[in-house]
């Protein structure tokens, strides 16, 4: 998804100098959109359209909420450097708070999203969801938060009535929804192509203008909208927000977020002008009330048409992992049959090879070495094909007391090939023999064998570690690798690490799954020890 | 092929396998001989007993499973091992439970597992042929007493169960002991346990 993806990206590892050039960037975005509001400005409050609010969105949703204090800062020295506040006066503490509350009132709304969104929690909050939540909430909170200010100092912020500051908070909260709806979502896609994201900006761009049918469907219906609200405000109607918004939610139903946007904004471009200069400010604030209703329904809309997608392509990927899944079946039993077919003549030869390595001991060296090394690669081989009729055969086995030691020794015979086709090299960790498990052998080493395959594909230096140690009365099998400060989840359903959680659960343990800590992942499960070992 | 060595037949349909274990055999003290037919192998068995049969499962027109259910039913004391290319693990408990199987073996064969399953199915059969041989020559009553001597009945409740006299139970237990070489009723249990 496109927006959401953000928050999964970010790993606590951001190098400071790009933290730092963020920032800078951000401050003086700030200066230039806080100047640009100054012109829909009204009585009590800077604006009622506010992109500034819209950049602040768009880097703590990207950078994460620990930016919090430092984006408080930045504002502060801007509105220091714009002459917005007198260092000297008595009302500085007051003047530095009004300007702090709203940071930290987004700061605090993106902590509370991303933390509903991740986890187990991530089923209930699905993008784009998080993103639409924070968008919507936090100018709200940011609103709210100044209320106890507009009604204890009236004189601060120049208004008198309790009906001058409840059009004071609207206009702050509609100023602000507009501000991050239409700025916040160019920049994060901005962020998503930079750092080659699916579905970047230039990405829909590229669809959009490959889809020349769509784009003309596009601009048909928006300019269907402006036509006939300009014709009903030229008639006596005054300005009527429906034509728009049916143009909107249509083009966002049909085509997602990116165009929607793209029409919100020339709607925007559009209106925003025309409320500057001498309007009263019931009258702006009617007017962008009417745009904020445009701009919500048309990004609802185009948010609900990208979940559909985003639906719509993980049954497609679950269904390819059906097809797959049949395909394995079918792998399954011609490997069956090759695996009987060849079991006869390599049980002749394992047998023939061996007698003969025995009757050459003592002969020409070279029929010697020759004779032992047929006889190792047969029972190399005859170990090969029964590993692999243990894992396809269908019947499970039974539990049995399982040296951890054994486990892990088989399932790195079987993930060292595929490591190396990765280009990655799996060291196995010094593991005490008299570890042992109550399991089912190939259930557990297919469930670690999911874990070393998620860790093989995500190793950035191709290094994957397995260790086993003992933990109390259970065995701790851990499977790390190092990621990179750019890791992102890896096409897949995660279905490798569902299947593994089962079977461990099964076996009375636990999985605890990835962890990034100081650019290393890891996986664990956790399983109770069997026996004389607890 | 040595009369004093330990006689094992190998029974599979792929000619190379089959000669290739009996080679094996040989080689580690056994008069081993291949067969591709199980039938083939019935036909002569009576008259050449073996201590040990080491037969595939799958096979053509005669499976191992019920090539071993005929050959018991002429030999109750030849031993049988199978080998498989296709284990399951109902299969590997039938072989045990309902075919009076020594091991299951799969291939590609782990030939310490073969050679010790034989060796320890010679040594079985080697009892179960002297016990066979000490208790032959009970008479249908006196073997009645006997199987009741050794699931632990005293001589009264085996007389009552029996509908005999105390005396003529103890005659026939001092038969019973005097045609097996047993020395007492531990002897007697030892001898009924090969069963």
């Amino acid at each position: 998804m496109m927006i959401a993806s953000g928050q999964a990206r970010y790993d606590g590892t951001r190098a400071p100098m790009a933290d730092l050039l963020l920032l800078l960037a951000y401050g003086f975005g700030f200066w230039l959109t806080l100047g640009l509001a100054a012109y829909w400005g009204g009585r009590g409050f800077y604006s009622v359209w506010f992109p500034a609010a819209g950049l602040r969105l768009a880097l703590l949703w990207h950078a994460g909420p620990r930016l919090t204090p430092a984006i408080a800062a930045v504002e502060i020295v801007v509105n220091l450097i714009m002459g917005r506040f007198n260092p000297g006066s008595p009302d500085l503490a007051m003047t530095l708070w009004g300007i702090l509350r709203p940071v930290l009132a987004y700061g605090g709304v993106v902590a509370v999203i991303r933390w509903l969104a991740s986890g187990r929690r991530a089923g209930v909050l699905a993008p784009p969801m998080p993103f639409s939540l924070a968008a919507v909430a936090a100018p709200g909170i940011a609103a709210f938060s100044a209320l106890p200010e507009a009604l204890l100092r009236p004189d601060r912020t120049a208004v008198e009535s309790v009906q001058d500051i409840m059009i004071s908070l609207t206009a702050f909260a509609v100023g602000d929804l507009l501000g991050v709806l239409i700025i916040a979502p160019p920049f994060l896609w901005l962020a998503e192509t930079i750092s080659q994201r699916r579905n970047g900006m230039i990405a829909a761009l590229r669809e959009c203008v490959i889809r020349g049918s769509a784009t003309l469907e596009v601009g048909l219906l928006l300019a269907g909208g402006i036509a006939t609200t300009w014709l009903l405000n030229r008639i006596g109607l005054g300005s009527q927000p429906m034509p728009l918004i049916l143009a909107v939610a249509w083009i966002g139903l049909r085509f997602g977020r990116f165009p929607v946007w793209a029409a919100l904004t020339i709607v925007s471009l559009l209106i925003l002008p025309e409320t500057a200069g001498a309007f009263s400010t019931i009258d702006r604030l009617h007017l962008h009330l009417d745009l904020a209703t445009v701009v919500v329904v048309g990004y609802l809309a185009g948010s609900y048409c990208d979940a559909q997608k985003q639906a719509r392509t993980d049954i497609e990927r679950r269904d390819r992992l059906l097809f797959q899944a049949e395909r394995l079946k079918t792998l399954r039993s011609m490997s069956v049959a090759v695996i009987h077919e060849i079991s006869q003549p390599l049980s002749t030869l394992a047998i023939e090879a061996k007698h003969l390595h025995e009757i050459t001991d003592g002969a020409d060296n070279e029929i010697m070495r020759s004779a032992a090394l047929v006889d190792r690669k047969a029972a190399t081989l005859s170990n090969l094909v029964r590993r692999l009729r243990r894992f396809g055969g269908a019947a499970v086995d039974e539990p049995s007391a399982l040296p951890v030691s054994a486990l892990i020794e088989s399932v790195a015979a079987i993930a060292t090939p595929e490591a190396r086709d990765h280009g990655a090299s799996l060291k196995i960790g010094p593991i005490n023999p008299d570890l042992v498990v109550f399991a089912q052998e190939v259930e557990l080493s297919q469930a670690l064998m999911n874990l070393l395959r998620n860790a093989i594909h995500a190793a950035n230096d191709g290094q994957v570690q397995l260790t086993g140690e003992k933990q109390g009365k259970s065995v701790r099998i851990m499977v790390t690798n190092r990621v990179g400060t750019s890791h992102h989840a890896k096409a897949g359903m995660g279905v490798g690490a569902l299947v593994a959680q089962a079977i461990v659960e099964a076996h009375g343990g636990h999985l605890e799954k990835a962890k990034i800590q100081d650019g290393i992942a890891s996986a664990s499960i956790i399983l109770p020890l069997a026996g004389d070992d607890i | 092929m040595n009369a004093k060595e330990p006689k094992v037949y190998v029974v599979d349909d792929d000619a190379d396998l089959g000669a290739t274990v009996a080679r094996l055999l040989c080689r580690h003290g056994f008069s081993a001989q291949s067969f591709l037919d199980p039938v083939r192998l019935l036909d002569i068995y009576a008259p050449a007993p073996a201590a040990c049969i080491v037969t595939d499962v799958m096979m053509d027109d005669l499976d191992g499973f019920g090539f071993a259910d005929r050959v018991r039913v002429t030999d109750p004391a030849v031993a049988i091992i199978f080998m498989t290319a296709w284990p399951t693990t109902a299969n590997a408990v039938d072989s045990v439970r309902r075919h009076g199987g020594i091991d299951y073996l799969e291939k590609p064969l782990d030939e310490a597992r073969l050679l010790a399953a034989v060796s320890e199915g010679v040594d079985w059969s080697v009892r179960k042929r002297q016990q066979l041989a000490r208790t032959a020559t009970l008479s249908p009553r006196e073997r009645e007493v006997f199987d009741l001597l050794v699931q632990g009945h005293s001589n009264k409740v085996i007389a009552a169960m029996l509908e005999l006299s105390p005396k003529t139970v103890e005659d026939h237990r001092a038969s019973i002991i005097s045609k097996t070489g047993a020395n007492g009723l531990a002897q007697l249990i030892a001898l009924a346990s090969l069963d």
